[in-house]
């Protein structure tokens, strides 16, 4: 099936290995230009690693990752639309401390994987101060982010976390202001 | 999943804990106590309990109470508690302190005294052994390292009630002939309860997290990890338990010690691989101090492992035990005590004075809250004094050991004064509404959301 797509699909290529060189986060432009994808468009994407926090937030849009390293260990993905819009977000975790139903698509991905302690928790309170209220910003982590948690309730944010499907990683999902 | 707030006594427990080290290190630089005295000798039981509850125990607790929660990722079972068992463990202690001098006769007779001191004591290790337990408990199945720490907190409990047998047995309260020979041939059980299974098994278990955390190595939760788990359990419940059957039985339990003895050994053997690997696999290439050393303390446990060794090889244990447990408890105990202390001070001062504010105004980063460089020389001669203070032992040069103890007197109170800057935030402006922290205090209650 997914094979027969990948046939009749067309992609739009997008790079951003020269935006990732300089340091920057790809992130908002990536978003952009899948929102602008046709409803029978792929997107075939360039990076400088294995993006893979994209795949479970494009895989909630209904996308499914393929992968190939390419020269000078880039990556090449093609994200084929698999025609099925999952129903809900998938609860990231046991324990989640608040209602997931209704949340929309995070508008933020950190990658706070390797950082020393405390930094994910200052990016990521950083990231929330300049988000519009109701936003969602998702995270990705080496270990749960105990500290950061009673700093969310008392600002008022919802959050959830639990364990990625990338064996040990934490995703950590934060509405802004509840 | 739950969060973790500060654990607000924790400041207050290292303080004591700081304060009771330097107090046993100007003791043995004055000459108080092993090796100007006897090892049974009633101030030489002084100086080892200042140093095992006030200075290390407190330590520990003071520790457990803030990473307990973050082992288990669960909040603390209860804010409320940690003050009163500081104030009972302090009380205690005092006692404690004045039953041994009572016993060398620097008081006048006060049988009660010990057995108060134990029920003060039991009461305060009581109520931080209910509020771990509880904690501990809610987060079932547990992570490796805070597997270690229940078993800890079981050693612990041992190495009270065999504490308390003694006092007890002093006050000429114990008629039992089982427990009355318990009391007079426990005392190396005792020490291994509390030295291996609270105190070290404590230690190595909070070492794999915080070493990978401090490092960005990968976490250690494999075969060998495990088996160093299962070894050291082992091995201490034969030395304990074993011990204290055969004693009952009115056996040698020194059988129960070289059995336990084997499994230990193994064990640590695996726990020196897998600190190694945290090391190497470490993607932390620059570590900051704390990491520098601890590998510093975990090489004087495994030298003071060899020494027991090489001693027990040559015949000489009994003469050198001295010499082999102040390595242990100065070189690797307080060594990684003090060096967690430097990283743990400034994160949680950090947290306490900017967490509040964090993404909202430029805030420095925990590093800027030390100054590491000035402050590697006192570890380096902590350290050092530590080694020159063993050889003085094993040489049995007292004016050598004495002089040694003078300089880790000399370092401990300039790492010291290198935590009281951080905490003071020396060097940082204050601004937006940023207050300086209390040295060893909690703040105001946080306000509930």
């Amino acid at each position: 099936m997914k094979e027969d797509h990948a046939m009749t699909q067309t992609f739009v290529d997008l790079d951003v290995r020269p935006i990732l060189l300089n340091g920057g986060e790809p992130f908002s432009k990536i978003m952009e230009a899948v929102e602008r994808l046709a409803p029978d468009e792929g997107l075939r994407l360039y990076a400088t690693f294995k993006p893979l926090p994209l795949f479970q937030v494009l895989g909630a849009k209904g996308f499914s990752p393929e992968a190939r390293e390419i020269e000078g260990g880039d990556w090449e993905v093609l994200f084929h639309r698999t025609g099925e819009q999952p129903q809900a977000q998938e609860a990231p975790g046991e324990g989640a401390a608040h209602d997931d139903s209704g949340w929309p698509e995070p508008v933020q991905l950190l990658d706070n994987r390797d950082l020393d302690p405390p930094e994910p928790m200052v990016r990521i309170l950083a990231a929330l101060e300049t988000m519009a209220s109701g936003a969602v910003l998702c995270a990705l982590l080496d270990r749960e982010p105990v500290f950061l948690f009673p700093e969310l309730e008392k600002r008022g944010h919802a959050w959830q976390c639990g364990p990625d499907a990338d064996a040990g990683t934490y995703r950590l999902l934060v509405r802004v202001g509840g | 999943m739950h969060g973790v707030a500060l654990s607000r006594w924790t400041m207050s427990y290292f303080a004591a804990a700081l304060a009771a080290l330097m107090a046993a290190e100007v003791l043995m630089a004055a000459g108080y106590g092993f090796p100007s005295a006897p090892l049974r000798a009633p101030e030489t039981l002084l100086l080892v309990h200042l140093v095992a509850i006030g200075w290390l125990s407190l330590l520990l607790c003071g520790a457990l109470f803030q990473f307990v929660p973050v082992l288990v990722a669960r909040p603390l079972f209860s804010n409320m508690l940690p003050l009163p068992t500081l104030v009972l463990l302090l009380a205690g202690l005092v006692a404690l302190l004045m039953g041994f001098l009572q016993l060398g006769g620097a008081l006048g007779a006060w049988p009660w005294l010990l057995p108060v001191a134990a029920s003060l004591l039991a009461g305060g290790f009581m109520l931080a052994l209910y509020n771990l337990g509880r904690t501990l408990w809610a987060a079932r199945p547990l992570p490796l390292p805070a597997r270690f720490v229940a078993v800890a907190l079981v050693f612990l409990a041992a190495t009270i009630a065999l504490g308390a047998l003694f006092s007890s047995a002093f006050a000429g309260l114990v008629t039992s002939d089982a427990l009355l020979r318990i009391a007079g041939e426990g005392v190396g059980l005792h020490a291994v309860a509390g030295i291996g299974g609270w105190l070290t098994f404590t230690a190595m278990g909070v070492s794999y997290r915080l070493l990978a955390m401090f490092m960005l190595a990968p976490e250690t939760d494999g075969s060998r990890p495990r088996a160093v788990f299962g070894l050291g359990t082992a091995a201490l419940g034969v030395a304990v338990l074993g011990g204290v059957i055969l004693v009952v039985f009115d056996m040698p339990s020194g059988l129960a010690l070289i059995a336990g003895g084997a499994a230990g050994l193994a064990g640590i053997a695996l726990y020196g691989a897998d600190m190694a690997m945290l090391y190497r696999k470490r993607k932390r290439r620059v570590i900051e101090l704390n990491s520098q050393m601890a590998a510093w303390a975990l090489a004087y446990f495994f030298a003071s492992i060899a020494l027991a060794l090489i001693l027990i090889g040559l015949g000489v244990f009994y003469d050198h035990i001295g010499a082999v447990v102040f390595l242990l408890a100065f070189g690797w105990l307080s060594g990684l005590g003090l060096a967690k202390l430097y990283k743990i001070v400034a994160f949680m001062t950090w947290l306490e004075c900017y967490g509040p504010v964090l993404g909202r105004m430029p805030t420095p980063r925990v590093q800027d809250l030390v100054v590491e460089g000035p402050a590697r020389k006192w570890f380096v001669l902590y350290f050092l004094s530590v080694l020159a203070a063993t050889a003085a032992l094993l040489g049995q040069h007292i004016l050598g050991f004495r002089l040694a103890a003078g300089l880790m007197v000399v370092a401990t109170a300039l790492i010291a004064a290198h935590l009281v800057r951080t905490r003071r935030l020396a060097g940082i402006g204050l601004a937006g509404g940023v207050r300086r922290p209390h040295l060893f205090l909690p703040g105001p209650e946080p306000a509930q959301p």
